[in-house]
């Protein structure tokens, strides 16, 4: 169950590309030469999870927390190419129950995020983004795993527009996420209603919608956002059962950015709650970091 | 600069195009299963000692029409053009179940065990609902086929099995009917044919036998299992391998010998095995014996043990008494040195666990949605006659000898866990890293399994046997690194589940197979 929060907060915020700072969803370019690095602190918790569709709490598991730690360097290769990297450092717990928390390295994610075009405040962006695990964390120990051990390819348009005079804008993006099939330690595992024997799992793909609003003025940013999570099909966690990789985790979140970086050194935070969804935890998640920009 | 970017450019596009290679292949490779046609048919078959029937014509198979006669004749001309050609889904149908009947209602029986294995949840009064064996697919689903329930399903299959084909051995070559495509050369087969005489058939044999019990052990699966028996019964004839006489008398044997099978089932102690009326006078034998703190659930609300009285079901390799006489010593006490050093090793696992202890750990976890530590030793069981080519009846025994030793060990761990009523490391603060089954520590039943079943897996596969052995030793050290029970619960369930597997092996060597 965590995993969900892993995915949806980590994975989907890191691998699918939702952490803050100048971030592969959004319309922000470094120009040529500069970098902005953020250094990230972020913690998810949910108390109440969806067992498939059945939201319930668990006096065994309490609250589920999740946190990381990251650095996220943005690049400008050029004025309208930039390179984003991220590498969380993640680890779990729960408040009740006698499930070992787990931690360690995740997954190192890049992003290349392309302006496509740019006419009267309207922009059209191409991001392609990739991950691959870094640590040997343990994938199936759901919810407790801190990510899914999947390689990942994920293709996002976004398109964003910016009434110039006030800074208000307004975003939407969309993003495919390919998802490879992973190994587990065990040989024989419960799926999609049967008993898979191989220690191989397929972990379906996954999309994600996302609508922003906000203003951004050039010392700070603020931003209401939602976002829709889905994966493209998979199974469920049957009754009071444990998530597994193979699961169809779904979430719509509605939450909050801001950023203010009036020099070089600049701020910024997050929060996020999860309104609906299946097959994860409800967390509430928010992360806070340190930006820094400077020349190369 | 233009380095450092061209660098990470390089390096962005490396890292997306390695992503891209590998994220595409969904594909899913499971071992392929196919048919074979056995080193030996093990013509004597008829004459093994059977569990429960008294003798092997205890159930009576009537004589076949004569291969000559007009019924006869037509039944080939039926089966001929059921095989003439085959749709995709019946040559996939022919292949599956050419693998082996034994072996594939032994996989669906272990896919059931674990599609079962999920403790009840609890309800809004945080009490935990039993199952309903009346009303199987009810929240909680009937049964939760935990470790013991899954033993017991398992070995009740797996002797149904065998005294059904031995019978139907008996009456193959009582009447030596040939294969079909043997009297007719012209029908075309799908899979191996061997010299075994196919009135009645094995095929059905085991079909009828297996969806009899598996419908009493898994009341929800009816539907299920009909459709997988119909599927099997007509695969034998797109395979060119049974005519509609073959099979009519083996479902009637298999039909009949699984009665006699749910007999013994029926009045085998299973209906007391959770009666939580008893664990008071346990707990307070335990104390009176001198155990400071007993064990208690650790899940809230607090959930009744599992099966208290499993202990007292009847085994199948020994009697009632000899049980007791299993029964290993006491633990340490709780006060004393050596409890300390063995929690004090689990305290540094729990430190330190090594991703090779995690996954040991995880290989041999078994837990709840797997089909459990019975289920993973039959299903090596069955790999490991498939890989030697046995025949079914010859499957079949090995089956049933690795799967009454289980459930014996079932039944001698759980007499034991309940008579000392010992608790768990996580009573003590320690976690877990594949969660925490709801009974007590001593002994452990993933070691007391793991060692029967290697013992008696090492006699018929004597080549293998060090194999075995190492495996159920991992096994029951994964226990520790999984932080759920004490090196002393491993070793000593060991030692007990070698001593339950010598039973079986008494028996193998006295049923007249000669193997």
């Amino acid at each position: 169950m965590r995993n969900f929060i892993k995915v949806l907060v980590v994975s989907a915020v890191f691998v699918t590309g939702k952490v803050n700072a100048q971030m592969p969803h959004d319309a922000i370019y470094m120009s040529k030469g500069s970098v902005c690095v953020a250094t990230l602190y972020g913690k998810s918790t949910w108390t109440n999870y969806w067992e498939n569709s059945l939201k319930r709490s668990n006096s065994n598991i309490g609250m589920h927390t999740t946190q990381n730690v990251l650095v996220m360097p943005a690049i400008g290769i050029t004025n309208r190419l930039n390179v984003i990297l991220n590498l969380p450092y993640v680890w779990t717990q729960t408040s009740a129950g006698n499930l070992l928390g787990q931690k360690g390295l995740q997954d190192l994610s890049g992003w290349l995020k392309y302006k496509v075009l740019s006419t009267h405040g309207f922009s059209l962006h191409a991001v392609a983004g990739a991950s691959l695990p870094i640590g040997k964390y343990v994938p199936d120990f759901l919810p407790m795993s801190i990510g899914l051990q999947c390689k990942t390819v994920s293709g996002r348009l976004i398109a964003n527009y910016k009434h110039r005079p006030t800074g208000l804008y307004v975003n939407a993006h969309g993003t495919y996420l390919w998802r490879s099939n992973i190994k587990v330690d065990r040989d024989a595992y419960q799926a999609d209603n049967r008993v898979y024997n191989t220690d191989e799992v397929g972990v379906p793909n996954a999309y994600d919608l996302g609508l922003r609003l906000g203003v951004l003025r050039k010392m700070w940013q603020t931003e209401l956002w939602a976002e829709r999570s889905s994966c493209t099909h998979g199974d469920y966690v049957r009754r009071n059962d444990m998530p597994f990789p193979t699961n169809n985790m779904q979430a719509s979140t509605v939450g909050w950015y801001g950023k203010f970086q009036p020099r070089n050194i600049g701020l910024n935070a997050r929060v996020g709650y999860v309104v609906d969804g299946r097959n994860v935890g409800q967390s509430t998640n928010y992360s806070v970091g340190v930006l820094y920009l400077f020349k190369l | 600069m233009k380095t450092y970017t061209n660098w990470i450019k390089t390096a962005s596009l490396v890292l997306w195009v390695v992503a891209v290679l590998t994220s595409c292949d969904k594909t899913i490779d499971e071992p392929q299963r196919t048919g074979y046609a056995p080193a030996s048919i093990d013509e004597n078959a008829g004459t093994w000692k059977t569990y429960l029937l008294n003798s092997p014509t205890e159930i009576p198979v009537a004589e076949p029409k004569p291969v000559s006669s007009s019924e006869y004749i037509a039944e080939l001309a039926s089966l001929k053009q059921k095989s003439a050609s085959l749709t995709k889904e019946q040559r996939e149908a022919v292949d599956y179940w050419g693998a082996g009947a034994v072996y594939r209602w032994n996989e669906i029986a272990r896919e059931l065990s674990a599609r079962y294995n999920i403790p009840p949840a609890y309800n809004a009064d945080g009490k935990y609902p039993v199952p309903d064996a009346a009303n199987p697919l009810a929240d909680p689903k009937f049964p939760f086929a935990n470790p013991p329930y899954a033993s017991r399903a398992l070995a009740y299959l797996s002797v149904a099995q065998y005294d059904a084909l031995v019978a139907a051995w008996n009456y193959k070559y009582k009447y030596k009917r040939a294969a079909p495509s043997k009297t007719d050369a012209t029908i075309p087969v799908a899979l191996p044919v061997s010299g075994l005489p196919t009135y009645p058939s094995e095929d059905a044999v085991v079909a009828a036998a297996s969806v009899t019990i598996l419908k009493a052990m898994f009341p929800g699966e009816v539907p299920f299992l009909e459709a997988k028996m119909k599927e099997h019964r007509e695969s034998r004839q797109w395979a060119g391998m049974n005519v509609e006489s073959d099979l009519v008398a083996g479902v009637d044997l298999g039909n009949a010998v699984a009665a006699r099978v749910m007999a013994r089932a029926k009045t085998d102690g299973m209906a007391a095995a959770n009666n939580q009326a008893l664990t008071a006078g346990m707990i307070d034998k335990a104390k009176e014996r001198g155990l400071r703190e007993v064990w208690l659930s650790q899940e809230l609300p607090l959930r009744p043990p599992m099966l208290p009285n499993y202990g007292a079901v009847l085994p199948w390799n020994f009697d009632r008494a000899t049980v007791v006489t299993l029964r290993p010593g006491p633990p340490p006490a709780l006060d004393s040195p050596e409890f300390k050093k063995n929690l004090e090793e689990l305290q540094t696992i729990q430190k330190n666990q090594t991703r090779e202890q995690a996954r040991i750990a995880n290989y041999w976890a078994d837990g709840a949605g797997s089909y459990t530590p019975p289920g993973h030793w039959h299903r090596t069981a069955a790999n490991a006659s498939y890989e030697a080519k046995h025949s079914e009846v010859r499957m079949a025994r090995n089956l049933a000898l690795v799967g009454t030793a289980l459930m014996d060990a079932a039944i001698t761990c759980w007499d034991t866990k309940y008579y000392y009523y010992y608790p768990r490391p996580q009573q003590f603060n320690v976690k877990t890293s594949v969660g925490l089954p709801n009974f007590p520590s001593y002994t452990s039943g993933h070691s007391t399994f793991s060692a029967a079943a290697a013992t008696v897996m090492g006699y018929l596969f004597p080549e293998q046997a060090e194999t075995f052995t190492k495996q159920a030793q991992e096994a029951s050290v994964s226990r520790m690194y999984g932080l759920i029970h004490y090196r002393f619960d491993c070793e000593v369930g060991l030692k007990a589940g070698t001593e339950v597997g010598k039973y079986a092996i008494t028996r193998a060597k006295a049923d007249g197979s000669g193997l």
